[in-house]
């Protein structure tokens, strides 16, 4: 059985694509949900093989949510949209495949016959994704979009990824790996990612370890293995 | 005495052609303020003529002469400044020593000394800021008469001997005195009266002229037709007093107005051979009657003898004539002919703004096409996604989500006059949010508060909708939560407002810089009402976003 997830802002289609699905082919849909920042979480938590993204979302299109994923966990995509005028950007972006709605349901079986070969190939996807230029986090019920510039630091705890900036923190889905991959901060702890903007002072510490004094007077720590690369950043 | 009198009587034989002379066309250039070089040309011929005419008539005097020749070259530099005054003299003067040699060297100098003395006096006139005094019959008697006491002075001072001379101003000087200074003002008086009567000629022109710009306009907004130009026909029928008004499109007649009109019928093909020439080659054609007749082509007994035919052009292209015509027993007045061609350049003026207003109107409509065609695709295929969906539990709410979409494309596509009333845009509206509810489920809540005095206000055809579309698409696109829709119509005492507003306040930029279409909505209602109406829009970041119609309202009277 293909583990499937489903990203669509409505429930009608959800329920709809679920239904097809079912009817033409073996599938375990894992999960199905209504926007960008609840499909980061699932699909880091669930890994499925395959996702079928609506195009049109609330705040984070479906372009935008995959420059929110980690290659490690990259499912194959396919894009799912009312209206054709996505289509060609769709396969610039080398999706797998795209699908119409109303999904016609002999179109969705040479879908899944794709998909079938794709994952028996074993091939990793790999999409060109847009560039990240905000950082959503949940603020309540709304997204907050944060611009990279104003991250002070971002650090990971057993919660989750915290965003600090000079508003307050947020947390996010984002995992480290793909903040510090997509928005160029700096890794300096296993757990933490910095602007190099905000940086005030680093201070040695003895073992090879070093604390980062930021401009509102956090400190972070340094550790051994990041040091170096810290450096260098600084020409020092 | 006797030479008083025969002085006056060849004055008189100037007077004359003085007389002639003012009424002849040639005349009306020297009343102008600021005399052309053309027309100083004119009066330097005219005045040296005569100057010269007066020194042929001249009287033997005892030896010596008495004549005229000064009021010529006094009256030209008294209008024409000391330049002409003394080429004047000067012409005179050189005629005369041609004539007569060395003998008559002091009468050569005094004429010429006559024409500067003119001039003098003109310049005089103007430092006073007096040039009205110019054309006055008084300067024109004292200038001419210092120029005669200039004159017997030279005399006594260059004529020898003294004695002689003496003798000789002593028979002359009364009667060349008198009689050339009133020969002066008589003759200046003459031409005054000619230029007041040229200038109310004129002025009768230009109120002529205004009256018919300010009675025309506005007519051809109304299109070019047999209605407007009947109107337009009527217009120029009093105002010039012709005999007969014409005006045709290239090929009929679409209005007749005064003699003829009995056989000159509106909706008639042009025939006349004149009128289709100046179609044809977009020339005026002017039959003055004198020269050239004017031959009514319809019928023989027709007693139009003359007629002005101006091509109406729009940019350059006939697109119909304006005709003048007289009687034939009526002479076709100068005057006329020149009204008649400034109307057609008024009239093809009027026209060209009137085709450009309309091009506006279709860029507007043609603006608005597109945009009703961009809603559709989207919408329409997210609706069937969803009402495929809804059919397999649903089949109720899926017959009747159709019957709203039916009703959504209706009218979508029928919709063409301008205005309709607010129930209909909310009936379109309604439609519209059946479905995005049916869509979007508990996350779009809508609110409508209206008035029910304003169901029948009209507002522009199809604004409503897409305002309510770009709420939804702002208040679902960018929160998690519900997007609340609030519809609202009320009014004050003189103002309905229709406001719709979403809880996103998103996008507060874009409706500044109209990413919205927003702009093309709120042209309309400026072009329908006027620019105290139009489009509000408030944005609060994050808060709300809210547009609102502001159209006009009437309370009516209570009942």
């Amino acid at each position: 059985m293909i583990r499937v997830m489903i990203v669509d802002d409505e429930q009608h289609a959800r329920d709809e694509l679920a239904s097809l699905l079912n009817e033409v082919a073996q599938v375990d849909i894992v999960a199905s949900c209504a926007n960008a920042l609840e499909a980061v979480k699932l699909i880091n938590k669930l890994h499925p093989e395959v996702l079928f993204l609506d195009i049109q979302m609330p705040v984070i299109d479906g372009f935008e949510l995959l420059s929110l994923l980690d290659q490690e966990v990259m499912p194959q995509v396919v894009f799912v949209t009312a209206y054709d005028q996505y289509a060609l950007k769709a396969f610039e972006e080398k999706t797998l495949d795209y699908l119409l709605k109303p999904i016609d349901p002999e179109r969705l079986k040479k879908t899944m016959a794709k998909i079938e070969a794709a994952i028996d190939t074993g091939e990793e996807p790999h999409y060109q994704t847009p560039e990240l230029t905000r950082i959503p986090c949940a603020s309540g019920h709304k997204i907050k979009l944060i611009d990279p510039k104003q991250v002070e630091y971002i650090h990971s705890d057993l919660s989750g990824v915290h965003v600090f900036t000079a508003e307050g923190n947020f947390f996010t889905e984002l995992t480290l790996k793909v903040l510090e991959k997509q928005i160029g901060l700096l890794r300096c702890h296993k757990q933490y990612l910095i602007n190099l903007a905000h940086v005030a002072e680093i201070i040695t510490l003895e073992n090879g370890l070093a604390e980062i004094v930021t401009l509102s007077n956090h400190k972070l720590p340094v550790s051994r293995r990041y040091l170096r690369s810290l450096k260098e950043a600084f020409h020092l | 005495m006797d030479l008083t009198i025969s002085l006056l009587r060849q004055l008189s034989v100037f007077l004359v052609i003085a007389y002639l002379f003012s009424k002849s066309p040639a005349f009306k250039p020297l009343t102008e303020k600021n005399l052309q070089p053309k027309s100083k040309l004119l009066l330097f011929a005219i005045f040296t003529g005569f100057s010269v005419l007066g020194i042929y008539t001249e009287l033997p005097v005892e030896g010596a002469i008495a004549n005229t020749g000064a009021i010529g070259a006094v009256l030209a530099g008294l209008i024409g400044g000391p330049v002409l005054g003394s080429a004047v003299g000067g012409t005179a003067a050189l005629h005369l020593f041609i004539l007569k040699g060395n003998s008559a060297l002091v009468y050569v100098v005094s004429t010429g000394v006559a024409g500067l003395f003119g001039g003098l006096a003109n310049i005089y006139l103007l430092r006073q800021n007096k040039p009205d005094q110019v054309f006055s019959p008084k300067a024109a008697f004292l200038a001419t008469f210092g120029a005669e006491a200039l004159q017997m002075l030279i005399i006594l001072m260059m004529k020898n001997p003294f004695s002689e001379a003496w003798a000789l101003v002593k028979v002359i000087a009364l009667p060349m005195m008198i009689a050339n200074p009133i020969g002066s003002a008589l003759f200046m008086s003459m031409m005054r009266d000619q230029k007041s009567m040229f200038d109310k000629v004129g002025a009768l022109f230009s109120a002529k002229a205004f009256n018919i710009a300010d009675r025309s306009l506005g007519i051809l907004s109304k299109g070019f037709n047999a209605e407007s130009a009947k109107q337009l026909a009527e217009i120029i029928y009093d105002e010039t007093g012709v005999g007969a008004v014409s005006i045709s499109d290239g090929k009929k007649i679409l209005a007749y107005i005064g003699i003829g009109d009995d056989h000159h019928l509106p909706g008639l093909d042009i025939v006349s051979p004149q009128t289709l020439e100046a179609v044809r080659d977009n020339k005026v054609i002017f039959a003055d009657g004198v020269h050239e007749h004017f031959q009514c082509a319809i019928s023989d007994s027709c007693q139009l003898g003359s007629a002005l035919i101006v091509p109406l052009r729009v940019e350059n292209e006939v697109v119909g004539t304006i005709k003048l015509y007289e009687p034939k027993n009526k002479l076709f007045l100068n005057l006329n002919k020149t009204l008649g061609e400034g109307i057609a350049k008024l009239l093809g003026e009027q026209l060209l703004r009137d085709r450009y207003r309309t091009q506006r109107n279709l860029l507007v409509k043609s603006e608005l096409k597109l945009i009703q065609a961009q809603v559709n695709p989207h919408f329409l295929f997210n609706a069937l996604n969803t009402i495929i969906a809804i059919v397999r539990n649903d089949p109720e709410q899926a017959r009747s989500l159709l019957r709203h979409l039916s009703n959504f494309f209706r009218k979508n596509l029928k919709r063409s006059g301008d205005l309709s009333s607010l129930e209909e845009e909310l009936d379109h509206v309604n439609s519209y949010l059946v479905i995005e509810r049916a869509r979007f489920g508990d996350r779009l809540q809508v609110i409508e508060e209206i008035d029910p005095e304003l169901l029948q206000i009209k507002i522009p055809t199809f604004t409503l909708q897409p305002i309510v579309e770009n709420a939804v698409k702002h208040g679902i696109s960018n929160l998690l939560d519900a997007g609340v829709i609030k519809i609202s119509a009320g009014h004050s005492r003189d103002r309905a407002i229709i406001a719709v507003e979403d809880n996103a306040g998103c996008f507060c930029d874009k409706l500044d810089g109209d990413g919205l279409g927003m702009n093309i909505v709120d042209k309309r209602i400026k072009n329908l009402y006027g620019n105290q109406y139009g489009i509000q829009t408030e944005c609060v970041p994050d808060q709300v976003t809210r547009v609102a119609l502001v159209l006009p309202f009437e309370e009516r009277e209570s009942k």
